[in-house]
């Protein structure tokens, strides 16, 4: 997927949430709408450095859960985030690409499977930073709050769930 | 930020010394009249005893848009101001007014590590006391040293909390005659969360190594430097926060370095940029030679995990502090020399310490408290010193009184590591292989991510165990710390 595609997707993904996420508006999408009525064949390419510990366990997560994840060590993670439109403020250590949608840093599986579903009209969503206790991310010093945060090629950041709730 | 109710309260707690000691010429007395606010209590020795006492609690807090509880020392954060003069005899008396244990590192000091000196391994239970005693040597050296608790599991909580004071050892250094014409300010560098409580949201959290969104200078936000035309400034900064790295900038003016954490270097450095890692300390000389006027003392965007770009949840200057010109006096002139800095002698061995943030068992020991009981440890994300986290009863490190050693410091994770050595002073010779401008005495340095620095130490005088440690203090909690055992020669 180029990113002259990443940015169109967005205005798609809109219209596609517009009827409730489930109709194909274009023949470009249909493999997304097929995709997300089976999101857990939805391949996952995830980027990551090499010395990064706890990303591996994040991909670990999203195997158990049934994604099949592609593990790709790169060595300049800031382009692949500036492709995806991940903001700054965002970031977290590894990024993944899942059906056009950017997943930055330990996002639980559950909530790419409702991203997946819901097909709102954002670029992606985000834990910033590595807190506690998330996937990827068990601690035995403790858990910490922590909001998934949807945001948009425009920048426009919202919450998209909180764990816990 | 201390209520006046609060001052009395101090007062009646009966120290043996209060109040400021520098004597100031005319114009600095008038011109702090208007900031007076910014110098900080100061508890200082008199006849060559220091009889100092710190009471840690929780304080009702002032800051605008700070949390409403803050750790205080004597109601206070950051907590008074500690002046000793090299050769003093010092006993602190630290009392436990918080609902948990704490106790008391002296960040930088050259002393015992053992008994009632440096000891980071003793505790002081909630209500209870105890006696910090130590003479510091004729020859100790003068700088901007850091009290700060140092309790496993919790110090992240209890410095990012509020606790912390700058202690001055006078000396060397404030002899030389174009310093001691400088005016003198101690700047406590501080970071406390906001009342929103926003900053983990966004990312900050303990895992990077927590940030507050308030930034303040002696606590308060943006106080103002008034400097006279032609006068001479010394700043003397303490970096007293949790897990914030500051980039420092003066508009219009070079910072020129005098001094590093142990101590005066060689030659004055103008700078244009300072940054200023957690536990880090600098002295610097800003002269009043530009255009009269106001000019912002700078935090410029730092990102702790290098090109991750995690933790950069400001991506714009914030002002620290505001240089306001006032009056003039007749110019003074910057030092051409300052102390030597000895060459160490070459090295015996090599050490190698590679950090990293890795899934293992949690070093859970001293964490009992902390984790509510939890103990025993587990599996999970942690850090860890060469693959080990902290464990107390566990001595990762032995070395030889006496002795000198190359430790390369390898940041293999994808965040900045602040590395700190207690009791004895090191030298950088190489970050990422290139030589340092010149000799320092250093007792933190900056290691950041993907980096190798190469430190020089000699392990003088004081047997012992003592600890080394990440200063990002949520890194030090979560294991990344190991023990150090200085043995007597023959033992």
């Amino acid at each position: 997927m180029n990113a002259l595609t990443l940015r169109l997707l967005p205005k798609a993904l809109s219209l596609l949430l517009t009827f409730g996420g489930a109709l194909a508006v274009s023949s470009g999408n249909v493999a997304h709408a097929a995709q997300a009525s089976a999101p857990a064949l939805t391949p996952v390419t995830a980027y990551r450095t090499a010395s990064c510990g706890c990303c591996k366990g994040w991909l670990q997560h999203m195997r158990a859960n049934g994604f099949v994840v592609r593990d790709v060590v790169v060595a300049d993670l800031q382009a692949i985030k500036r492709r995806l439109g991940v903001p700054n403020r965002l970031n977290s250590c590894h990024t993944a690409e899942v059906a056009g949608f950017a997943i930055e840093g330990h996002v639980p599986a559950a909530d790419v499977r409702r991203l997946l579903r819901s097909r709102p009209a954002v670029a992606g969503i985000a834990v910033p930073g590595m807190p506690l206790g998330s996937p990827g991310m068990e601690s035995p010093y403790g858990k910490e709050p922590f909001t998934v945060l949807a945001f948009t090629r425009a920048g426009t950041i919202s919450a998209f769930s909180r764990h816990p709730q | 930020m201390t209520t006046p109710l609060r001052r009395r309260q101090v007062l009646g707690l009966g120290f043996a010394a209060l109040g400021t000691a520098v004597a100031a010429p005319a114009v600095w007395n008038r011109l702090q009249r208007s900031a007076s606010s910014l110098r900080p209590a100061t508890l200082a020795s008199r006849g060559g005893v220091a009889e100092l006492e710190l009471l840690a609690q929780s304080s009702r807090s002032t800051i605008p848009g700070g949390p409403a509880e803050l750790l205080t020392y004597n109601g206070r954060s950051p907590g008074p101001l500690l002046e000793v003069k090299a050769g003093d005899q010092v006993r602190l008396r630290l009392r436990n007014g918080l609902n948990q244990p704490t106790n008391l590192h002296f960040h930088g000091l050259h002393i015992p590590p053992t008994g009632t000196g440096d000891n980071v391994f003793l505790t002081v239970p909630p209500g209870g006391s105890t006696e910090y005693a130590f003479r510091l040597a004729k020859d100790h050296p003068a700088g901007l040293f850091y009290v700060h608790p140092h309790q496993h599991g919790l110090s992240a909580d209890q410095v990012f909390g509020g606790l912390g004071s700058a202690l001055v050892v006078r000396g060397d250094l404030d002899r030389i005659p174009e310093v001691a014409a400088a005016h003198e300010s101690v700047l406590v560098l501080k970071d406390y969360a906001s009342s929103g409580g926003q900053d983990a949201a966004m990312g900050v959290g303990r895992m990077l190594g927590r940030e507050g969104r308030l930034l303040t200078v002696n606590g308060e936000i943006n106080p103002e430097l008034p400097i006279p035309s032609g006068g001479l400034l010394r700043l003397r900064l303490l970096n007293a926060s949790n897990a914030r790295i500051y980039r420092l900038a003066l508009e219009g003016h070079p910072l020129v370095l005098i001094a590093t954490d142990g101590g005066a270097i060689g030659t004055p450095e103008p700078l244009k940029e300072l940054v200023l890692a957690p536990g880090e300390r600098a002295d610097v000389l800003v002269q009043g030679n530009q255009t009269p006027g106001s000019y912002r003392l700078l935090n410029l965007p730092y990102r702790r995990s290098g090109h991750m770009g995690m933790g950069a949840a400001e991506e714009r200057p914030r002002t620290l502090a505001t240089l306001r010109y006032a009056g003039a006096v007749a110019p003074l002139p910057l030092p051409q020399t300052l102390i030597p800095v000895a060459a160490l002698p070459a090295p015996e061995r090599t050490r190698r310490f590679v950090l990293a943030h890795a899934m293992g068992m949690g070093g859970m020991g001293g964490m009992n408290h902390a984790m509510g009981g939890m103990g025993g440890g587990g599996m999970g994300m942690g850090f860890q010193i060469n693959g080990q986290a902290f464990e107390p009863d566990r001595i990762n490190t032995r070395v030889q009184l006496g002795s000198t050693e190359d430790w390369l410091i390898v940041n293999d994770d994808v965040m900045d590591h602040p590395f700190h050595l207690h009791v004895n002073p090191f030298q950088v010779i190489t970050r990422g292989g290139r030589p340092e401008s010149q000799r320092r005495w250093k007792d933190t340095v900056l290691v950041k991510a993907g980096e190798e620095v190469r430190l020089r130490v000699t392990f003088r005088d004081f047997p012992g165990r003592t600890v080394y440690h990440c200063h990002n203090l949520d890194h030090e909690d979560m294991g990344l710390m190991g023990v150090l055992q200085i043995e007597e020669r023959g033992v």
